[in-house]
């Protein structure tokens, strides 16, 4: 599969600082966005030291391909998999732990939510309320479950999506990174179709702008980072409440046979077998 | 840790703790918490936890499983309470749940609401209890389960019947598609459907499939028997017992 990303981080309107933070490890196909969270400047620890001992965890697969997973992992799991689970958890490790060490970091925490690309198999790690989202054939699917206590009362039917847009308990977790010293991680795995659109955000884009309006977007605009600088634009024409962060990876089939082997040579792109790198 | 007490003539038999395995309880040996009784069925009930609370479900037991003496398919604990499978008692022990206590020092001050908070183990457990009382008897009424599954009417697939296990399923001539097609010019992707928090819902993809004879606009939640059409192939949507 050929892949093409990009992704836009911003401070919105009405913060003062920028929480969130998003890595894009190209040649590993890698994808990891965080929102962080806790007073002071510690939020944006917090998230950095979640993408940090994420993208080094999932960089050390050739060099250590056999580590140790840790946490729950379903055995029918792929080897990524289990690994981007377990980066998860040590992500979780290592900012309680920088919070008990630190008494002024105390409180702090992060949301996690990272993707991982191999051939057409997609693993996705999850913890928080940011999301990631599958664009397919005009249907857009959110692959993750909010670890919010709206979005739970949401599932159980106390409350309708309706009520839970105006809630002011949005912003209450069940679920974070740094909260306790082991915590559950949701993953999962899905197979990848040509043409497909992966999109992760924080929830300063997903508060403002609606699934239809995200949809469109990727439909309207191919370039990843532009589709990506148009939902933070649109994010901060609705007032910009909270930080955003927007990545876009588009999968396409990966050029083969006479006809594109042609096409590639007609072009003069000598770049057109590998994978288009994003920004 | 949360526990389970086997009780017998008032005296505890068995205590095992409530992790994020379930307990089961039967009269069969491989159980966690055997009960050698006749009136116990071999796989009888099993105590798990579900998005925060402990849940009792029977598994379908001959002679059934009480909480505080109701009979119950599928019940949340609460703390004290007692479970009756055949003459003997199981009490529930939620108390030791919150494992790690996080954020104590400040929590005497109100969270500002527009921060992002997490809610510790205990805040959590109320709160969620509040919100499983109140979403009981919905809860109740879905317990059975029931298993989505597409069976092929006609047209020529690789199987005739596929159980819908996954959150994407792919209708297409894919190697990678669920529902494989065969034949000349038949879409690697002709159609999807994806599972939603609130159901089963059809989607285009290379195709627009029809549901009951009529052309989706978008996508279109399933209902039990429902017909779907697309590429020549038609399949039957249904829920299993």
């Amino acid at each position: 599969m050929r892949i093409v990303s990009g992704g836009v981080t911003d401070q919105g309107r009405v913060r003062t600082n920028n929480e969130d933070c998003y890595q894009i490890v190209e040649p590993l196909h890698l994808f990891v966005l965080s929102d962080g969270m806790g007073g002071e400047a510690h939020g944006e620890i917090a998230s950095a030291i979640a993408v940090e001992t994420v993208v080094k965890h999932c960089l050390d697969i050739e060099a250590n391909p056999a580590a140790r997973v840790v946490g729950a992992a379903e055995p029918n799991w792929s080897a990524r998999t289990k690994r981007l689970s377990t980066a998860v958890h040590l992500a979780n490790r290592n900012i309680f732990k920088s919070a008990e060490e630190n008494p002024d970091q105390r409180g702090m925490g992060a949301t996690l939510t990272a993707a991982w690309v191999d051939g057409a198999k997609l693993s996705i790690a999850h913890v928080g309320d940011s999301r990631a989202y599958l664009l397919r054939g005009g249907s857009l699917l959110q692959l993750t479950r909010d670890h919010s206590l709206v979005a739970e009362q949401v599932r159980r039917g106390i409350l309708t999506a309706a009520e839970a847009e105006e809630s002011d308990m949005q912003s209450v977790l069940l679920r974070a990174l740094g909260a306790q010293a082991e915590i559950e991680v949701d993953a999962e795995e899905h197979t990848l179709f040509p043409r497909d659109a992966l999109l992760l955000c924080s929830d300063g884009l997903t508060r403002v702008v609606t699934e239809p309006e995200i949809a469109g977007t990727l439909q309207a605009e191919t370039d990843p980072a532009q589709a990506a600088g148009k939902l933070v634009a649109l994010a901060n024409e609705r007032g910009g409440p909270d930080n955003i962060t927007v990545v876009i990876a588009r999968f396409e089939k990966e050029p083969k046979g006479w006809f594109s082997w042609l096409r590639s040579g007609a072009r003069k792109n000598p770049d057109s077998n590998g994978s288009a790198g994003g920004n | 840790m949360p526990k389970l007490s086997l009780m017998f003539d008032n005296k505890i038999v068995k205590e095992v703790s409530v992790g994020t395995r379930p307990v089961t309880i039967g009269r069969s040996p491989d159980n966690d918490i055997p009960v050698d009784n006749l009136a116990v069925s071999n796989h009888h009930a099993k105590v798990y936890f579900e998005a925060g609370r402990m849940v009792v479900e029977d598994l379908d037991s001959l002679n059934g499983t009480f909480v505080n003496d109701l009979r119950v398919e599928r019940a949340t604990l609460h703390d004290g309470d007692n479970i009756h499978i055949g003459k003997h008692r199981i009490k529930v022990d939620t108390s030791g749940d919150a494992p790690i206590p996080w954020d104590s020092g400040r929590k005497t001050a109100a969270p500002r609401i527009d921060e992002t908070m997490v809610l510790d183990t205990k805040e959590r457990r109320q709160m969620l209890q509040q919100a499983a009382a109140m979403g009981e008897s919905m809860q109740f009424a879905g317990a059975r389960m029931k298993v989505p599954t597409l069976v092929v009417l006609n047209g020529n697939t690789d199987q005739k019947e596929y159980v819908l296990t996954n959150k994407l399923t792919v209708i297409g001539k894919s190697p990678m598609a669920t529902v494989r097609l065969k034949g000349w010019f038949k879409p690697q992707m002709a159609a999807q459907i994806n599972h939603r928090d609130d159901g089963f819902y059809l989607g285009p993809g290379d195709k627009v499939p029809t549901v009951n004879g009529n052309p989706i606009s978008g996508p279109l939640r399933l209902n039990d028997g429902d017909l779907v059409e697309v590429s020549g192939v038609r399949l039957n949507f249904i829920f299993r017992e």
